[in-house]
């Protein structure tokens, strides 16, 4: 076995044995299935909604706080001392962490719509653009609290602090429509509420607004090379 | 030729130089030692020299690379224990040896390590919830896993009860046995003195001396003490016959005991004397200089600040 394959197996084990996957896989599916009890069939709204909040406890909590507790505990250092370099590690990590995320939004959406019988967009490659995209972008902010936070706690924190107004202004603690005009217009600004937005627009049979995805691709590049500049291994 | 050479080693943090022109070698095959108080710079040494910080001046070559430029074909060839590291929560014992080992060309069989660490009980159990010991076992086991011509150990036994600590050294021992070079990093005398067949000694700015054990005891010409008992009714009076000798800076009596403070051999000088005089002495006791004296001797402090 290659040194990847065997270090991506000990990761994916260990990602498993951690509560906080588990809860990031449940959290989305529980508001899934407390408010999806009401609504109107072929519904466009919530399903993106969970599918961002999703990606977002992934990009916010889960792929920091992992970061930052390996750097805390000196499992980076310890891997540069032998002949596999760190970046290995967080290359494997970015990959799990995609996977988690990807499997918190396959069961959303098969939960989604074979039981509560939800719209699913008929079109693949602009979700998985969507998808992509949205992951990419805050998966940059990950990174970028896992850079400067100086430990595990820290991430956390930050992460918890980050997500709630983001999540607000993405419209996820409430629909868009029922929120304050200006905070909406903000929200398509950020990763999170374009991200939300551009998932709704191809639930919506729509094609996906170009300054959405912009907004999406400008995270994704601008916060990934500040979270190179600043990270640190040790 | 040396495992490790080190010439005129100097590290700066800042604008505070920890280590100021260091130079050792290191030989195939022994266990050699840094011994110093906290924070004299041993860590910064032996990373350094492991190549994971990054020198700000001089020389360094182990097994004839340069840890910087050939770090690749040097961390192949050998095993490290970092003073503060620590592994993930959950990982099991012996996944994190199947994992180390995956990461070397001709690793080790990881059983074997098992076994002779005493961690085969502990195979299956998760790293936080093993004992400071087998954390510290499992560290070790995870140095030696790659199959290293050289192995750097630092604070090897901190936080390990006494029984704990001699079960160590035996098992350092045999590493040197098997042909592994060791390199210690260590603040405690004893351990130091049981296992290194030389030391560097370290205080602020860098190594005040180099020798083994026994070498650096006997350089330095460090005060000690010996004593004896008189036997009852023993009318003679030490204080005048020893006073004068070579060597000796003192004699003081209480009673039927006397003890003598001197230099070098003085013993042998206090032993003839009284043989000479015919007087019977019993529990006779010469206190053993220890690297604890050699070192408050060459820097003119005590160790444990
Ligand atoms: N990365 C760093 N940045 C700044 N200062 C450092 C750094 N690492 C070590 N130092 C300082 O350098 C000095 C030497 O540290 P080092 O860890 O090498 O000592 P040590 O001999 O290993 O001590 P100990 O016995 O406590 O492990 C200390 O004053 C320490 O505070
Ligand atoms: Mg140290």
């Amino acid at each position: 076995m290659t040194v990847i394959t065997k270090l991506t197996t000990v990761e994916l084990k260990l990602l498993a044995r951690e509560p906080g996957s588990i809860f990031t896989i449940l959290i989305p599916l529980f508001i899934l299935v407390v408010f999806g009890s009401s609504i109107p069939p072929g519904d466009t709204v919530l399903l993106p909604m969970t599918l961002a909040i999703a990606v977002g406890l992934v990009g916010l909590y889960q792929l920091p706080t992992t970061l930052a507790t390996y750097r805390e505990r000196g499992i980076l250092r310890r891997l540069s001392t032998t002949p596999v370099r760190p970046g290995s590690m967080l290359a494997v990590q970015l990959i799990l962490q995609l996977v988690l995320a990807l499997t918190a939004c396959a069961l959303l959406i098969a939960v989604a719509g074979a039981v509560l019988g939800a719209h699913l967009p008929s079109q693949a490659l602009p979700v998985a653009a969507v998808f992509l995209l949205g992951t990419a972008a805050m998966f940059a902010i990950g990174l970028l609290i896992a850079a400067v936070a100086a430990n595990g706690r820290t991430a956390n924190g930050v992460g918890v602090l980050l997500y709630f107004p983001l999540a607000y202004l993405a419209g996820l603690m409430q629909p868009v429509d029922q929120m304050p005009d200006i905070l909406a217009r903000i929200g398509a600004f950020t990763p999170l509420g374009a991200f939300r937005q551009a998932l709704h627009d191809v639930w919506a049979g729509l094609s996906p607004d170009p300054p959405l995805l912009g907004v999406m691709a400008a995270y994704a590049v601008i916060v990934s090379l500040a979270a190179a500049r600043f990270f640190r291994w040790e | 030729m040396a495992v490790i050479d080190v010439a005129g080693l100097t590290k700066r943090y800042g604008d505070h130089t920890v280590l100021d022109g260091v130079s050792f070698s290191v030989e195939q095959g022994e266990i050699f030692g840094l011994l110093g108080p906290n924070g004299t710079g041993k860590t910064t040494t032996v990373e350094c020299v492991e190549g994971l910080r990054r020198p700000d001046g001089g020389t360094i070559r182990v097994l004839g690379l340069d840890p910087i430029g050939d770090g690749r074909a040097l961390r192949e060839r050998i095993g490290v224990q970092l003073q503060h590291t620590q592994l993930p929560e959950n990982i099991k014992v012996w996944e994190a040896l199947d994992l180390y080992a995956s990461f070397y060309a001709e690793p080790r069989d990881w059983r074997e390590l098992l076994e002779q660490w005493g961690l085969a009980g502990k195979r299956g159990a998760r790293f936080g919830k093993l004992s400071g010991g087998q954390k510290q076992r499992l560290f070790i086991a995870l140095a030696l896993v790659g199959n290293p011509k050289v192995a750097f150990l630092d604070e090897l036994t901190s936080g390990l009860d006494p029984q704990a600590r001699r079960a160590t050294w035996e098992l350092i021992k045999q590493v040197r046995a098997s042909g592994v070079t060791v390199v210690l990093v260590s603040h405690f005398m004893d351990e130091v003195e049981e296992l290194c067949d030389r030391v560097a000694v370290f205080d602020r700015g860098g190594i005040v001396a180099t020798g083994s054990p026994a070498e650096l005891i006997d350089g330095v010409d460090a005060e000690h003490q010996m004593r004896f008992t008189l036997m009852a009714g023993d009318a003679s009076d030490p204080i005048a016959l020893l006073s004068g000798l070579p060597g000796i800076s003192g004699v003081t009596r209480d009673g039927d005991r006397v003890s003598v403070t001197g230099r070098g051999d003085f013993a042998t000088a206090v032993t003839s004397a009284l043989a000479r005089d015919l007087i019977p002495v019993a529990d006779l006791r010469i206190d053993k200089r220890t690297l604890d004296d050699a070192f408050t001797a060459l820097t003119g402090r005590s160790f444990h600040l």
